[in-house]
């Protein structure tokens, strides 16, 4: 054990203060299970989890759509939705969290995602004797979220609730997969990040979001996170460009400055307007994320939800989930060309 | 100047260890988590005489399982890395000379990149990596500084600038094909950052820490006549080559020692010799070990103004060395020019 040895060195430096008494491994009380978590690590848990902290954004979201926010004890400088959260405790960046702020909220569990959180931290509460439970963030798919809202849900008990969220999301998506079957997949280029130019490879979760709504990424990359150059998006001639912003950007300017850049002016998805901005809901797995899709799907398709079939779309709006977890959402459809004997020049 | 006598050293070192002692019981003492220095004593004090079980588990954990080890861990690659730093401007004499002017720093660095990608989940393979890689550039740098059959100051500063570049620009190529979680842990990495905690027995790192710095020291009385000339000293009886190969490995394994476990925490291998040299003097002797605990001194405290100022967010360590460093180094800089 580390923090043994770490006590032999501490008693030469102090050891004007120390004797060397031998530390003794901390034993955990609880009476708990040991589960496994979605990166394969043995988990400790209390039969009762009481007091939860989070270490990502998605989490916090999911822990407040599941009624629990009672439980949660601590969340991260980064956790803004719903707004309630912003008044937690805060226990640092996500990369980087404090852990003694962490020990200081007595938490029982920890949830933590691959797609933020460091492995380090991680270990350092596992050495601590805190239970950190990881799910798999960026290389989910969006039937696997659901899956792991199903498991943490049931784990800090809240299976009911989690059930009912679980499928009146997945319902939301069969309805939209009913609709969209039969056309044609979109091409998109999804962009991460504008300088450098970042996109998603394959195997990530937006990927996956992206099928969702009936489209499919114009760069076919094994790496999660592929930089891209200017040239091969004019290469690949994407039919939408796909933004994300966080809360605070305005989309109506994304369009005017594509269309004044060099190479991006001329692409045809710029000529045409077919600029969509996202929040930031569609990059994290939380429960706001079928409104995403369900938003880029109308985005990307507008033969199939025009402003005549709306009525039909009711199916899909109807359960659209309120302030709450809406509040941090506007995908926005940017100058979508109403005339476009004037757009095409 | 006043002659150095065994009673000067034995008394500047141990006034250099009140202090580091000093802030120790600082960093201790500050946190996100407030404990009073009444609890920290008892905490102390009840370990000490075996009462374990009256500790409060809170306590126990911030002071011996976050706090203390981060602290030690500062210790090491402080004084690692002033040590190292001092031991590279003797053998080049020459004041810019720094383990990451040399490129023993990037050496390290590359290796524990090169181990992430390789075989990322393996315990202590960073820290080998990373070691090798830093001994790798030493054996690459020294024979591509020699000219002539000699060590050549100049050529090899070159070399050393040359290779950091180098290192640095496969450093970024291969940093492109990381992604995700790999990458985040590098990239904290490469700022300089304590917060993990090495995989491998500390104890064996402080061995080495040990040995190195020991090494170095040995060489000191020979370090003081090479630094006023080779050829006096080659004439003083002083196997010159020697004594270069052994500063200049022992600087190179303290860098990879540090390098692997903290990453790249700059300035501290320039800063601490020079701060040293204008408060105690030239001495090699006093020098030495004045680096090596001044170095501790500052990365203890540089590390706990990280991890408070804007508490419970986290700063990496090295931009507090720098920023910390900076002002002082001018300041005694301009008090030595009037």
């Amino acid at each position: 054990m580390v923090a043994r040895h770490w006590g032999i060195v501490a008693a030469a430096v102090l050891s004007a203060l120390i004797a060397s008494a031998p530390p003794r491994a901390f034993a955990a009380q609880d009476a708990g299970r040991v589960i496994t978590d979605e990166v394969g690590r043995e988990v400790k848990v209390p039969a009762e989890v009481k007091r939860i902290v989070t270490l990502a954004p998605n989490l916090t979201e999911i822990v407040y759509a599941l009624g629990l926010s009672d439980k949660l004890a601590g969340d991260t400088n980064e956790c803004d939705s719903p707004p309630e959260a912003k008044s937690k405790p805060h226990v640092g960046e996500p990369q980087n969290p404090s852990l003694e702020a962490i020990v200081a909220l007595h938490p029982d569990l920890v949830l933590a995602t691959t797609s933020i959180n460091r492995v380090d931290t991680a270990d350092a509460l596992e050495r601590l004797g805190i239970a950190v439970y990881t799910t798999a963030g960026d290389t989910q798919t969006v039937l696997g979220m659901l899956d792991s809202i199903s498991r943490m849900a049931e784990l800090m008990g809240a299976e009911p609730q989690g059930a009912e969220m679980v499928g009146r999301m997945r319902q939301r998506l069969e309805a939209l997969h009913a609709r969209l079957q039969d056309r044609p997949m979109v091409h998109v280029l999804f962009v991460v990040w504008e300088d450098p130019l970042i996109t998603i490879g394959q195997n990530t979760f937006i990927a996956d979001a992206l099928r969702w709504a009936g489209a499919e990424s114009v760069v076919i990359s094994k790496q999660n996170w592929p930089q891209l150059s200017i040239e091969e998006v004019v290469r690949l001639q994407p039919d939408y460009i796909v933004f994300t912003s966080d809360h605070g950007g305005t989309g109506a300017t994304q369009l005017a400055d594509l269309r004044s850049r060099p190479a991006w002016r001329d692409l045809d998805a710029v000529e045409l307007g077919h600029v969509v901005d996202v929040s930031e809901e569609a990059v994290r797995p939380s429960p706001g994320l079928v409104d995403a899709i369900v938003q880029l799907a109308h985005a990307v398709h507008p033969e199939v939800f025009g402003e005549s079939r709306r009525a039909e779309d009711e199916t899909l709006f109807a359960t659209r989930v309120t302030e709450s977890v809406g509040a941090g959402l506007r995908p926005v459809l940017l100058g979508r060309c109403q005339e476009p004997h004037l757009c095409a020049r | 100047m006043r002659p150095l006598t065994p009673r000067r050293v034995a008394w500047v070192c141990a006034g250099l260890c009140a202090l580091l002692f000093a802030a120790v019981v600082i960093s201790l003492r500050v946190g996100a988590y407030p404990i009073s220095v009444r609890d920290i004593v008892m905490t102390l004090v009840n370990r000490a005489i075996g009462h374990r079980d009256q500790i409060p588990a809170d306590f126990w954990n911030i002071v011996y399982e976050i706090r203390l080890p981060r602290i030690l861990l500062g210790v090491l690659v402080g004084a690692s890395l002033s040590t190292a730093g001092a031991g590279f401007q003797a053998l080049l004499r020459n004041p810019l000379a720094d383990p990451y002017v040399l490129g023993v720093s990037s050496g390290a660095a590359l290796g524990a990149i090169i181990s992430l990608i390789a075989a990322p989940h393996t315990a202590g393979a960073i820290q080998l990596a990373a070691f090798a890689g830093a001994a790798g550039t030493t054996a690459a740098v020294y024979f591509l500084g020699r000219r002539g059959g000699q060590l050549d100051s100049a050529t090899l500063l070159l070399a050393g600038i040359v290779a950091a570049s180098f290192l640095s620009a496969i450093i970024m190529f291969l940093m492109t094909t990381l992604s995700g979680r790999d990458l985040r842990g590098m990239a904290f990495w490469l700022m300089g950052d304590l917060t993990s905690q090495p995989s491998i027995n500390p104890t064996w790192l402080f061995l080495l820490l040990i040995i190195g710095v020991g090494s170095i020291y040995l060489t000191s009385s020979d370090l003081n006549l090479i630094l006023t000339g080779e050829q006096e000293a080659r004439h003083l009886g002083v196997n010159v080559h020697r004594v270069k190969l052994v500063v200049y490995v022992a600087a190179s394994m303290l860098t990879g020692l540090a390098v692997s476990v903290s990453g790249a925490i700059g300035y501290v291998g320039l800063l601490v010799p020079h701060v040293m040299r204008m408060l105690f003097g030239t001495d090699y002797r006093l020098l030495i070990p004045t680096s090596a605990l001044g170095g501790a001194i500052l990365i203890v405290l540089a590390d706990t103004l990280a991890r408070t100022i804007v508490a419970p967010t986290e700063l990496p360590v090295g931009a507090m060395t720098a920023l910390a460093g900076a002002p002082v180094f001018i300041y005694l800089m301009r008090r030595r020019m009037r």
